[in-house]
């Protein structure tokens, strides 16, 4: 302790060297925070699971995946055969679609501002199907299940994010058009029934609609249009997700859709979320790679190089210091952790303030990162950030102090004072 | 321990040092005894090997060859560990330019030899007051070093040579930096530490009126022992 007492004076002797190097590694281990923040959320998703797997099952050879809605049925009874007891049957399922339109019905007009991004589905789904909104509490849900409730009422109802209803200046109980994009000629008026749990940043600029409105809307595109259906009317399932207990039944199921004849024109495919998602995140794999393997340990170095020099500077100047230390009787080695403590010190509070600046205001105040990548709008900043902060601050101030420590752990008093005389 | 003891035995001290192929030889066969309780002046040119001599004898470096003993303890021989506990317990240094941590307080700046000792706070405290109250200058004991003239800093290196009550206390032109009313101040209190708590001291110095406080000046030259005003037994 009285030592401890010693390293915070010694810190204090330069506030503005101090402050400055404090700054400089703030800020790399806000970008070191940030890289992890994404990377740890793309290997979380794209880590197998040996239970409680989602399957996915996508048109097998095109992108995006554009299957006929009547596929829907039989996948999502996982393509058993009733007449095999050995079947393996989904615990859940759900069928997803998307309609991406605006709400600005001029096309000259249409920008990210007015974007509407929506899925297809069974709203009912969302509660038990999507990713994390699966893994909630009922009280943390609340927003969504009474959503859901009111979508059940009104049959054109949506639930958008947050983030998208405030960009689309609307609230709950508004309404709005949404004009079609990639279902050219559909425009949906649609009630605003309620928004996402605040939990789940990723979906703050998605929204659901309900599979049978749709249908419905498709339908009355054809009786207007000479019952002419709409050139996608028979490719409106892009995916379907089933839920299985373990990977011996995922594996059995994938058997069961891949042979079934009813899913052969077009053929489909069926992985696991991870590695679906593995897969579309391969278009990113080498800027991935880059951030992880460049990047990050990059920042890193530098970190180790500013502390460095600044310990570095800190030393050369109090060599006279140290001799007297050493004339007053301080071993070599405490000198060492004299000097490694200061470092270990700034490095460290260093490294959890800025991780601790950085889980609170862009999950707090941002609703995550916005690092739109794959179906990633958001990344929300692991509370773990707390600790690699600190510890990552700490490495690199240890790393980068140790040169430094050591020389003045040497320091060779004769030498010293003959110099001074 | 009795006035009579010799305190410090130098015997027979070499000490060269080493320039690129050049051997330099500072100290050559040098013999001094100091009693307990005397205070030495070691006085010579530049060169002449005096700061050596007090560097041996403060165990901060090792003669090439030869003995010195303080307190019947061979320091020549101690470990660097060893040696560095020996300083904190038994030897207070004085240096010319202070050399005060300048972001610590004159209390903590003193206080700095104590921490290396097993005391509590309150024992600590204590002793860094009764220090600081010797030097005469517990009405400063918070103040930093920048705000200290060079008197008044030049005291707290002294408190913070006594604080662990060392029998020895070797000084290097403790007055060389000091105008002459302060360096008056620093001499007359050397004497006081002499007079009323029996500390041995050494001291180097240029100034012969600082070397006339001493009870014995040691004039060295060449590495070897000139003459000693008055002439010692």
């Amino acid at each position: 302790m009285k030592f401890l007492v010693l390293v915070f004076e010694n810190i204090a002797r330069n506030p503005v060297r101090t402050i400055l190097t404090s700054l400089g590694t703030m800020m790399l281990v806000l970008v070191v925070t940030l890289v992890f923040t994404v990377l740890t959320t793309l290997d979380k998703v794209t880590t197998e699971k040996s239970a409680n797997i989602k399957a996915i099952v996508t048109e097998k050879w095109q992108n995006p995946s554009l299957m006929p809605y009547s596929y829907a049925a039989g996948l999502s009874a996982g393509a058993a055969d009733p007449s095999d007891s050995s079947a393996v049957h989904p615990q859940d399922s759900m069928t997803w679609g998307f309609f991406v339109g605006s709400t600005e019905s001029n096309p000259a007009k249409r920008g990210y501002e007015n974007l509407f991004f929506s899925f297809i589905m069974e709203a009912e789904k969302a509660r038990s199907m999507l990713d994390n909104i699966d893994a909630l509490t009922d009280e943390q849900a609340r927003p969504l299940i009474d959503a859901i409730k009111r979508m059940k009422e009104v049959r054109n109802g949506v639930i958008i994010g947050e983030g998208r209803l405030a960009k689309l200046k609307k609230k709950v109980g508004d309404r709005i058009t949404a004009y079609g994009r990639n279902y050219r000629d559909i425009n949906l008026e649609l009630e605003i029934v309620g928004s996402f749990p605040k939990e789940t940043a990723q979906y703050t600029d998605s929204a659901i609609i309900n599979r049978d409105f749709f249908e419905t809307e498709l339908d009355t595109y054809k009786a207007k249009n000479n019952n002419k259906p709409h050139p996608l009317a028979d490719k409106t399932l892009s995916l379907v997700w089933l839920r299985v207990p373990d990977r011996v039944s995922f594996n059995k199921l994938t058997e069961q859709i891949l042979t079934a004849p009813s899913f052969t024109n077009p053929a489909v495919k069926c992985e696991t979320s991870s590695t679906g998602i593995s897969s579309f995140l391969d278009a990113y794999r080498d800027i991935i790679w880059g951030v992880r393997w460049l990047l990050a340990p990059a920042c890193m170095l530098v970190l180790s190089l500013v502390i460095s020099n600044a310990i570095s500077i800190s030393v050369r100047e109090r060599r006279i210091e140290f001799a007297v230390l050493k004339v007053l009787g301080f071993l070599p080695w405490q000198i060492l952790t004299l000097v490694l403590s200061e470092a270990l010190l700034i490095g460290t509070l260093s490294g959890l303030l800025s991780a601790g600046l950085a889980y609170g205001i862009i999950n707090g105040v941002w609703g995550g990162l916005p690092f739109p990548i794959a179906f990633f709008p958001k990344f929300a900043v692991p509370i773990n950030c707390l600790w690699w902060g600190a510890a990552m601050g700490a490495v690199t101030a240890f790393a980068g102090s140790f040169i430094p420590a050591i020389t003045a752990r040497g320091v060779r008093v004769s030498d010293v004072f003959a110099k001074v005389a | 321990m009795s006035s009579s003891d010799p305190c410090v035995e130098v015997h027979d001290v070499h000490k060269s040092f080493r320039r690129g192929s050049e051997v330099l030889d500072v100290l050559n066969g040098l013999n001094l005894n100091v009693q307990q309780g005397e205070y030495v002046a070691l006085m010579g040119p530049s060169g002449s090997g005096k700061t050596t001599l007090l560097n041996l004898i403060a165990g901060l470096d090792r003669p090439t060859t030869g003995s010195i003993r303080v307190h019947g303890e061979e320091i020549s021989n101690m470990s660097e560990g060893q040696l560095a506990g020996w300083r904190t317990r038994s030897l207070g240094f004085i240096f010319q330019f202070y050399h005060l941590l300048p972001v610590l307080s004159a209390f903590r700046n003193v206080e700095l030899p104590l921490l290396l000792l097993p005391l509590s706070a309150s024992q600590r405290r204590q002793q860094v007051t009764t220090a600081l109250d010797i030097v005469g200058l517990s009405d400063r004991m918070w103040h930093r070093p920048g705000q200290l003239s060079g008197g008044q800093q030049q005291r707290v290196g002294i408190a913070r040579a006594i604080v662990t009550d060392p029998s020895l206390i070797v000084a290097d032109e403790p007055t060389g930096d000091l105008d002459a009313k302060s360096a008056h101040e620093i001499l007359n209190l050397l004497v006081e530490l002499k007079k009323t708590l029996n500390k041995t001291i050494v001291m180097v110095t240029h100034d012969p009126k600082a070397a006339e406080r001493a009870d014995r000046i040691v004039h060295l030259e060449k590495g070897r022992l000139a003459t000693q005003t008055p002439e010692f037994a």
